[in-house]
């Protein structure tokens, strides 16, 4: 056989082996081809202009590069062990190193450019998708169009080239440090050698549990005030990204296969069949892969984190643009509301229009304040807009009496009130003392009044009438008369807010358009939600991929333990069952750990960037979860496939 | 009682038209409680006739009955139940889960009966005080000798209490003291237990421990020799003469 059919043998076989890997690498270049596509595509600019689409394209680009560039790396590194012995038999024949080099080299040539080719095919017949999908969750309304792109097809083969060098590189150092022997022995020094539970292990697991509980703590009470300077804060954050991190990599180390030997003790060595498969194996193994699992864990709770965090911000948008407005269009100068409603009425559009006067109070709120996280006012005299009951429907307060309205969670955070207690309002001279009932969720006034998210103060006409009297000029705001504007028909809003565009402008400080900041919110969301899915997707697939290896590897290694069951009378079915049972170990450990780490994450920041957090945080979470169960489903089948041969 | 039955067994490799017979028609009974050798040069056969008694293969030609009931009609399902229930193995390279320890490889054929955790921990001790591996129960098997191993493999095939227990060379890999040690163990669990034992090995000390030494040549039964009332020495003796009229190559002229 000449060394041309030995490559093509080799290529055929592993072809077979690794088609996961072939999937992988197909997978990033096309994506990879993708991404730099759209950053090179015209119809870019719409979305560039308004949030530097481009730059932030480009950022994920990179990190897409050092995603695939580690996982390909890796990925090589399990594949050249595993080929040590007939690296090792092909010296043995009297090869010499650089022939055998030479010979891998062609090999992975053939894979690897394959791969480039037929993924930047599939990259240049999906950006249009991607595109498409970018521009639908972005709402920006341009026509994707297929756009060939010289300059991003040479950056794409740019950088696999690179990362194949890179590749070749690490081959040709495995080689050339391997000796005959050595290279068939690689296969059984990797096995970890199997040994008793030490004291010190039992601590590390201890300790691994331990740190990561207190970092959950910790992050818990992050936000809720108890870290008032913003070196504490920052202080705060560095522990618990630090104890999480450590204390899940000593949770594989020591702490898996403690808990598990504690169940093994109390078994007193009577195992059935599936502990046998799952437990004594996963046992040994989670301890060398700690580092690994580590790294896949962290990731995969940063992506499923920013990715949930992003989709509440996006889901939230039109929460969000409501209590800004409080009404479809708000205004806050009459002739410029007159204006519009002139060209409403030209056009046809019926609305209602409310208007109402907000002047600005100090107030004291001092007795109803539970506590103030850090906000650096004086509670004694808090600046708050206050409107009269009679401007608002359905809410009538009696004379001593007033009711906040306007609430938000992110506002509960920093200042959270009591349900009810005296306040006072203060005017130019005198303090209207009066009793506060509670707190109602609708804005009444647009965010102009409100400084972003503040309640707004209810209270009775005859309050309203004295208070306007003896106003304090140095706090009042330049206007202190709302407009707002809310469409009969929700059908029209985007005929009128083209009109409003047309007229305004898309935003400024006096007018705003509920529909012009949901989208103006939706678009910086949606980019930032579109890179970090597919940034999370890759991330995925690539670690998926990992430990389908790693599954691989471990299946061939434990094979003679299954011709040795399967001998002593154990079905391929019994052994099924076992390796199931060690498949939901060995992949939903590091995804529940993964997720546990996402939801607090969220949890301790979410009201940060958004309104609504279990529906997004969930569908997040479920996909993530769906994908990643691909791989153990198929990790199982090839395991299926070497019991099935074990005898 | 016959325990095993087999009747002009044949096996061959290969297909229709390069065949390799291995077996060609081999008639074998075994009693209740009898210690049988299977002897033969290398590639005799012997070790494919084991495989095929113990139903880890199957059979081209022929008839295998285990306590009455023919194992080669039998679905895959049924005889790896069959194996868990009836049979039990020692095997040249031990054959121990590395991620186990000691007692719970021994543990491991009682863990699909259902038999309580007391009754399995009464065996567990009965069985490894006699082979003498009581006090490393809790070792891994990287942590023992091989003699150790092969106790723990031997004890692993007598605790079900099977039919019948097939040992493929298990002193290949031994000492000659372990070797002896072992061998010792197994004819003292034999008569003890009345445990039935068929045995492939070429040595022929191993032979001589046992009861009956069937001798195989090129797929065929050679002959038998019957330890009867003779001391171990004697036939030790007997089985040296077969075994050099067997030869190994037939002479050329």
């Amino acid at each position: 056989m000449s060394v041309n059919q030995l490559i093509f043998r080799n290529l055929k076989k592993n072809l077979k082996n690794y088609y996961l890997y072939v999937f992988a690498l197909i997978f990033s270049v096309a994506l990879y081809f993708a991404f730099v596509t759209l950053q090179y595509d015209p119809a870019m600019n719409d979305t560039k202009d308004t949030m530097k689409g481009a730059a932030a394209i480009r950022a994920a680009s990179v990190l897409l590069v050092a995603i695939v560039s580690i996982f390909l790396l890796y990925a090589n590194n399990i594949f050249i062990k595993r080929r040590s012995k007939e690296i090792g038999l092909f010296q043995l024949i009297g090869m010499t190193k650089s022939r055998i080099f030479s010979i891998l080299t062609a090999e992975n040539f053939i894979l690897y450019f394959g791969s480039l080719v037929i993924g930047s095919f599939i990259g240049f017949s999906i950006s249009r998708l991607i595109l498409m999908i970018l521009f639908k969750i972005s709402g920006v309304d341009a026509i994707a169009s297929l756009h060939f792109s010289s300059q991003a097809l040479i950056q794409t083969v740019v950088v696999f080239c690179v990362i194949y060098l890179l590749i070749m590189l690490m081959n040709y150092v495995f080689i050339k440090r391997q000796s005959i022997l050595s290279l068939f022995r690689v296969v059984s020094s990797t096995e970890g050698k199997v040994k008793k539970m030490s004291i010190f292990e039992i601590i590390i697991g201890i300790i691994g549990v331990v740190l990561i509980i207190s970092g959950y703590y910790v992050s818990t009470k992050l936000l809720s005030g108890n870290f008032t300077t913003v070196t504490g804060l920052f202080g705060a954050m560095i522990f618990i990204l630090g104890s999480v991190i450590i204390g899940t990599y000593l949770f594989y180390k020591g702490s898996v296969s403690f808990i598990f030997n504690l169940i093994r003790k109390k078994k007193d060595g009577y195992l059935t069949i599936n502990q046998v498969l799952s437990l004594s194996s996963i046992m040994f193994r989670m301890k060398s892969n700690a580092l690994l699992l580590t790294i896949i864990t962290t990731v995969s709770a940063l992506a499923i984190g920013l990715l949930s965090l992003s989709y509440i911000s996006y889901y939230s948008a039109e929460k969000m643009a409501e209590n800004q407005v409080a009404g479809d269009f708000s205004f806050v100068k009459p002739e410029e509301a007159a204006k519009f409603n002139q060209v409403l009425e030209a056009n046809n559009i019926s609305f209602n229009e409310k208007q109402i006067d907000v002047i600005q109070v100090d107030a004291n709120l001092k007795e109803i304040l539970g506590n103030l996280n850090g906000l650096m006012v004086d509670p004694k005299a808090m600046t708050m807009p206050v409107i009269s009951d009679k401007a608002v429907k359905n809410i009538d307060v009696a004379e001593g009496e007033t009711i906040f309205t306007g609430y938000n969670d992110l506002l509960q955070k920093f200042m959270s009130l009591k349900d009810s207690g005296p306040i006072g309002l203060k005017g130019q001279n005198e303090t209207i003392p009066l009793h506060y009932l509670g707190l109602k969720k609708d804005s009444v006034v647009s965010g102009y009044f409100t400084n972003g998210g503040q309640p707004t103060a209810i209270v009775d006409e005859t309050v309203f009438e004295l208070l306007k009297k003896d106003v304090n000029p140095a706090i009042q705001k330049e206007s202190s008369i709302f407009i707002g504007i809310t469409l009969k028909d929700e059908v029209n809003i985007e005929k009128a807010n083209d009109l409003f565009k047309e007229m305004f402008g898309s935003e400024d400080r006096f007018n705003s358009s509920r529909l012009e900041i949901s989208n103006g919110q939706k678009q910086i969301m949606g980019l930032i939600m579109f890179i970090v899915g597919f940034l999370g997707l890759t991330f995925l697939i690539t670690s998926g991929c990992i430990l389908y290896f790693k599954q691989m590897g471990e299946g061939e290694e434990e094979k003679p333990s299954y011709t040795i069951l399967r001998k002593l009378g154990f079905t391929q079915g019994d052994l099924l069952k076992g390796i199931q049972a060690k498949q939901i170990f060995n992949f939903g450990i590091p995804l529940v750990v993964g997720l546990l780490h996402s939801y607090f994450a969220v949890q301790s920041g979410w009201f940060l960037f958004g309104t609504e957090v279990w529906t997004p945080m969930i569908i997040v979470m479920v996909i993530y979860t769906g994908l990643y169960s691909v791989f153990g489903i198929l990790s199982v089948l090839y395991y299926k496939k070497v019991i099935k041969e074990a005898l | 009682m016959k325990i095993l039955e087999a009747n002009k067994i044949h096996k061959s490799y290969g297909n229709k038209f390069n065949k390799q017979e291995v077996l060609k028609g081999i008639d074998i009974n075994v009693e209740k409680g009898e210690f049988v050798s299977i002897m033969g040069a290398s590639g005799s056969g012997k070790t494919t006739l084991l495989n095929v008694l113990s139903s880890i293969d199957k059979v081209s030609g022929g008839t295998i009955k285990i306590e009455g009931k023919e194992m080669t009609a039998m679905k895959e399902r049924q005889l790896a139940e069959f194996r868990k229930h009836h049979l039990g193995f020692i095997f040249q390279d031990y054959n121990l889960l590395d991620t186990l320890t000691v007692k719970e490889n021994i543990l491991l054929p009682l863990s699909i009966s259902k038999i309580s955790k007391r009754a399995a921990n009464e065996m567990f001790n009965g069985v490894a005080a006699e082979l003498g591996i009581l006090d490393i129960k809790d070792k891994y098997p990287n942590e023992i000798s091989g003699g150790q191993k092969q106790r723990t493999s031997a004890a692993r095939a007598f605790i079900h209490e099977p039919s019948i227990i097939f040992a493929d060379e298990p002193t290949g890999a031994l000492d000659s003291k372990s070797a002896s040690d072992l061998l010792n163990k197994l004819s003292e669990m034999n008569q003890n237990r009345k445990a039935t034992i068929v045995m492939v090995t070429h040595d022929t000390t191993a032979a001589s421990f046992s009861g009956r030494v069937i001798f195989i040549k090129d797929g065929q039964i050679y002959t038998q020799l019957n330890r009867g009332e003779q001391s171990r020495q004697t036939f030790f003796k007997d089985i040296m003469k077969t075994q050099g009229v067997l030869g190994g190559v037939p002479n050329e002229r």
